[in-house]
């Protein structure tokens, strides 16, 4: 779990508050028609509020999202985030929003304190999700916010829920 | 500590455990429904995982797709007695045997105040009205099946009293619309979103049925749990029925809420849901008169003994209005029993009522009597969202189990104390 890229260095995309997963994230029908494969949902990604992001962005890139981001305990965007390569960092996400990201394996930090505040769409940032640091580049900013807890970095580093529970799974049938 | 913070510190071997802390708890049982059997036991065969961690501990239920109304239900039946026979569970409540899922465990003594579990679905905050703690875990059920545990962020607890009695006619589940009504508007100043939403002050008014009521809209306001703590007479329900020694938990008196908040609740009227959300309600006389075409009593909320018999009450003697179907689903099978033997199914089926098996009625995503576009239906579902129960443009309204029976029988949205009061009169 040490070699996994908890620090990532791109450019910030940016935004607003009370984003929802279903319109703000992905389109509803992706959520509707249970779309889960990475092939189908990564090019839905910001569909509709940005076509073409999914080409755009790169591997590293970190989404700053404001207050209450993806409204709605659904995982789609976040399989789409996750094959990307993307971070995510939030003012502050719903409970089930959150766990629905960790659960498929995105780099996540919330309550993060006025983090729209100190970046623009295509600042240069680095998170490190293991202890919270922030650093905008472009401006100079640095602030700490609450890292990704303990007890779910293992199943980021293993890819979300999927890939811990085969983890799992492996080590049991090698203890015998 | 908290109720939920001392349930969970037991549940998780420790001594003690505050809000926002990572817990694995090992529940007293595990709760999966039928529509979502299929997607799990593929999961975990995809991963190779053919066993359960602990099958004993595994309730099947069968509730939200009862009568199979087509062939792809029929399928899912089929595979769920399949996935029940491999992975060894022998708790499998299938069609006509247990009920609904929120509802029978409480009545038989398999869930008992102290106790904590796991569920797939949100409606687990159910078990907050006897006095206990189901967390739902959506898709991750999976992990639980195949781990017996998975990791909980120990949620903070905002405490809401209640003062006063509610007046004759007026039901738990208006003051639960009530209170969504105040938590929406910001008049009730607390963030619900993954809280403990535990009540406080003049409980004793509330039987388990109600209780059950009060469960069910801050659940759709974003609680994670609802916990009311339990009266002498629930203990002594439980008793009677329980199936094994249980230790009711209460919050401490030095535990630490994120909120203490109030709310009168003496003079309040039956309340209406509007269409769009439990948190859009207004007193009945706003919206009274309006015509309905649909009707259903039941749900989570809304489906024990004692909620059916309300509306009973309204019902005897009377029949529903000729434009108006109304379903009635009983939470369940031990309900029917009595309602049999009570005269209670007597009452619904000579007023017209259609019966529905045991389970969540319309109320799962149409699975059977929905409403058609432009449809007006007044129900006791869970929630009112657009769709929940068929076409989206139907106006969908909430109200107790009075007010719905009322309803029906007048063909509009109709204040229950209407007939009740009639009935008081003197002759």
């Amino acid at each position: 779990m040490n070699d996994f890229g908890w620090k990532l260095k791109g450019r910030c995309y940016r935004l607003g508050h009370d984003v929802p997963h279903a319109g703000g994230v992905v389109p509803n029908w992706v959520i509707v028609g249970r779309h889960f494969d990475p092939k189908d949902v990564v090019p839905q990604l910001f569909a509709e509020t940005d076509p073409g992001f999914h080409e755009r962005c790169r591997p590293g890139d970190i989404i700053v999202a404001g207050r209450n981001f993806g409204m709605g305990p659904k995982m789609n965007g976040y399989i789409a985030m996750q094959a990307l390569g993307l971070g995510l960092v939030c003012e502050s996400m719903p409970f089930l929003a959150y766990r629905a990201a960790i659960g498929c394996g995105v780099r996540t930090l919330t309550d993060c304190i006025n983090a729209t505040e100190l970046c623009e769409t295509g600042d240069e940032i680095e998170v490190d999700f293991r202890n919270g640091f922030f650093v905008n580049h472009t401006r100079d900013i640095r602030r700490e916010y609450p890292p990704v807890p303990d007890a779910l970095q293992e199943i980021i580093a293993l890819g979300g829920n999927a890939g811990w529970l085969r983890q799992w799974w492996r080590d049991r049938q090698a203890a015998g | 500590m908290t109720a939920v913070e001392k349930v969970l510190a037991k549940k998780s071997g420790k001594a003690a455990l505050r809000a926002g802390a990572v817990a694995n708890p090992d529940p007293d049982f595990i709760m999966i429904h039928d529509g979502v059997v299929m997607g799990t036991k593929r999961e975990l065969d995809s991963l190779g995982i053919d066993r359960l961690a602990a099958p004993d501990k595994v309730i099947m239920v069968t509730d939200h797709d009862v009568i199979y109304g087509s062939a792809r239900a029929a399928e899912r039946g089929a595979f769920n007695r399949a996935a029940a026979k491999q992975w060894g569970v022998k708790q499998f409540h299938d069609v006509g045997r247990g009920g609904h899922g929120h509802i029978f465990p409480m009545e038989t003594g398999l869930l008992l105040p102290g106790m904590f579990y796991f569920d797939n679905d949100r409606h687990a905050t159910n078990a907050g009205a006897i006095g206990a703690f189901g967390f739902r875990m959506g898709g991750e059920i999976s992990r639980v099946l195949a781990t017996g545990t998975n990791w909980v962020i120990v949620p903070k607890t905002v405490r809401l009293t209640l003062r006063g009695r509610l007046k004759p006619g007026v039901h738990a589940r208006d003051v639960g619309f009530h209170i969504s009504s105040l938590f929406g508007r910001g008049a009730l100043d607390a963030d619900l979103d993954y809280r403990v939403l535990e009540y406080a002050g003049d409980l004793d008014q509330f039987d388990l049925a109600s209780r059950t009521a009060l469960c069910s809209s801050p659940t759709e306001m974003g609680a994670y749990g609802v916990f009311v703590p339990p009266s002498e007479a629930i203990l002594a329900r439980a008793r009677s029925v329980a199936q094994r020694p249980f230790a009711a938990v209460y919050s401490d008196a030095d535990a630490v809420f994120e909120a203490n908040l109030g709310v009168d609740i003496g003079a309040l009227e039956p309340q209406i849901a509007l269409p769009g959300g439990v948190q859009k309600a207004v007193d009945l006389a706003q919206v009274a008169g309006k015509r309905v075409d649909h009707a259903f009593i039941g749900s989570c909320g809304s489906g024990m003994y004692e909620d059916l018999q309300q509306a009973a009450a309204v019902l005897r003697g009377r029949r529903i209005a000729d434009h108006v179907r109304l379903f009635v689903a009983p939470g369940s099978e031990a309900s029917v029993k009595r309602m049999a033997r009570e005269g209670l199914l007597q009452v619904f089926i000579d007023a017209g009522a259609v019966m529905l098996p045991a389970g969540c009625g319309p109320c799962n995503d149409a699975v059977i009597g929905p409403v058609h576009a432009g449809e007006v239906s007044i129900s006791t579902a869970a929630n009112n969202n657009s769709g929940r129960f068929g076409a989206k443009d139907a106006q969908l309204y909430l109200g107790n189990p009075s007010t719905v029976a009322t309803s029906a029988v007048a063909g509009r949205i109709t204040d229950p104390r209407e007939f009740l009061d009639r009935e008081a009169a003197p002759a």
